[in-house]
């Protein structure tokens, strides 16, 4: 047990773990996910180390990049914290049922339901052109004053950004606030049960369902990671899975990745944003269905 | 009643704030923590696990993790008190609870 926790991590492996860390931090400040799908697979199959090290490093990682990209996706004002808040009273409570169902599913049923429901996500993400967008988000700021007035929750969600892109003010008004919750309950479930950040689920949830511009999404969902990946890490780092000396680098090379990505996302159109990350998608359908056949 | 001095933009504006100093804090520890690790052992004598001269050096990196980990619980106790201020008892409420869910679900997790 304790010979498989003395990896040697030579000055290549080192760069190598910052290298994985550039290019999570990149995307999955990009996609307003965590970054977990890229860093296990590295830090287990290339650099050999153990699948709890492993998970546990990715967890440290992804609240770094998370804590990021939050950070600056906050401050410029894309963040709808209120409806972070709101919807993370949910996930966690699914993610604890998640964690106790777990035991009793079966992961490769699991794995493959989920891999279905990627692709139909997936497909909607890519090919749907009228959904709610930068592009067509609400921007008539009468309708918006008379939602303030009703005091309902909806209006209390409502939100606004600059976006830098399409140079203009982008006030919008968050829908289906029980579908959103219900869908945030099932992404916690999903979460605990198959070990993801679940950004792959809030971030079309919130998009798709809830009618929130993609740009505002993505900041949102990072926000939330922020707090799952934190209570996860904090387990590991209980049991002792947290390596120091592997998540140094790591940690460093996310940080530097997330500035990146965020500055990118910016810039880049909403409807872009939203096409990889359909590619991105359907990519971890893919591997999920692989995994599932026991392929990789 | 809507406070306006107290808005959502001041919100985004402390929880901005708090995150990018968090993350400066904890990286700078973890760096120190590195460079220190890299002086003692070199680029290419690093194992995962500790050796005892490197103990140090994993002291500092864990504290710099540590203090990672708590920036996003510190978040939500920053908008307890700024939805206190701004006296937004609704929000409260549900920044109150995804902290109490939040502990329950280490609590359960680590049983």
């Amino acid at each position: 047990m304790i010979l498989c926790l003395i990896t040697p991590l030579n000055d290549i492996n080192l760069w190598a773990l910052g290298g994985t860390g550039i290019i999570a931090g990149l995307l999955g400040s990009m996609l307003g996910v965590g970054g977990g799908l890229i860093i296990v697979p590295v830090l287990t199959l290339a650099l050999g180390l153990p699948i709890h090290i492993a998970v546990g490093s990715s967890l440290v990682a992804i609240v770094a990049n998370s804590c990021t990209a939050a950070g600056l996706y906050t401050k410029a004002g894309l963040t709808n914290v209120k409806l972070g808040l709101l919807l993370e009273t949910a996930t966690i409570p699914g993610a604890i049922i998640g964690g106790f169902a777990a035991a009793s599913i079966s992961p490769s049923i699991l794995s493959a339901l989920f891999g279905l429901l990627l692709i139909y996500v997936a497909y909607t993400m890519v090919a749907r052109n009228q959904l709610a967008s930068e592009d067509i988000a609400i921007t008539n700021s009468a309708s918006i004053r008379s939602d303030d007035a009703d005091n309902s929750l909806s209006a209390s969600l409502t939100d606004s950004y600059h976006d830098q892109n399409q140079e203009k003010v982008v006030t919008y008004k968050v829908k289906h606030i029980p579908f959103g919750l219900g869908f945030g309950f099932i992404a916690g479930i999903l979460s605990s049960l198959l070990g993801i950040g679940g950004g792959i689920i809030k971030v079309p949830v919130m998009h798709l369902v809830m009618g929130v511009p993609m740009k505002a999404t993505i900041a949102t969902s990072t926000l939330m990671i922020t707090l799952t990946a934190a209570a996860g890490a904090f387990i590991y780092h209980y049991h002792g899975d947290i390596q120091p000396f592997v998540v140094a680098p790591l940690i460093i090379g996310i940080v530097i990745g997330s500035r990146i990505g965020v500055e990118l996302t910016k810039r880049i159109r909403g409807l872009w944003l939203r096409r990889i990350f359909g590619v991105f998608l359907f990519l971890v359908a893919i591997l999920m269905f692989l995994k599932t056949a026991n392929l990789i | 009643m809507k406070n306006l001095k107290w808005d959502i933009s001041r919100l985004k504006n402390w929880i901005g704030l708090g995150f990018l100093v968090g993350i400066a804090f904890s990286l700078t520890i973890i760096g120190i923590g590195f460079i220190m690790l890299v002086y003692i052992s070199g680029f290419s004598n690093i194992q995962s696990q500790v050796r005892l001269e490197q103990l140090p050096a994993a002291i500092i990196i864990s504290s710099g993790v540590l203090l990672l980990l708590l920036i996003p619980i510190m978040q939500v106790i920053l908008s307890v008190v700024f939805f206190s201020i701004s006296r937004n008892r609704l929000f409260i409420g549900i920044s109150v609870a995804v902290l109490c869910l939040a502990a329950i679900s280490v609590a359960l997790l680590l049983i």
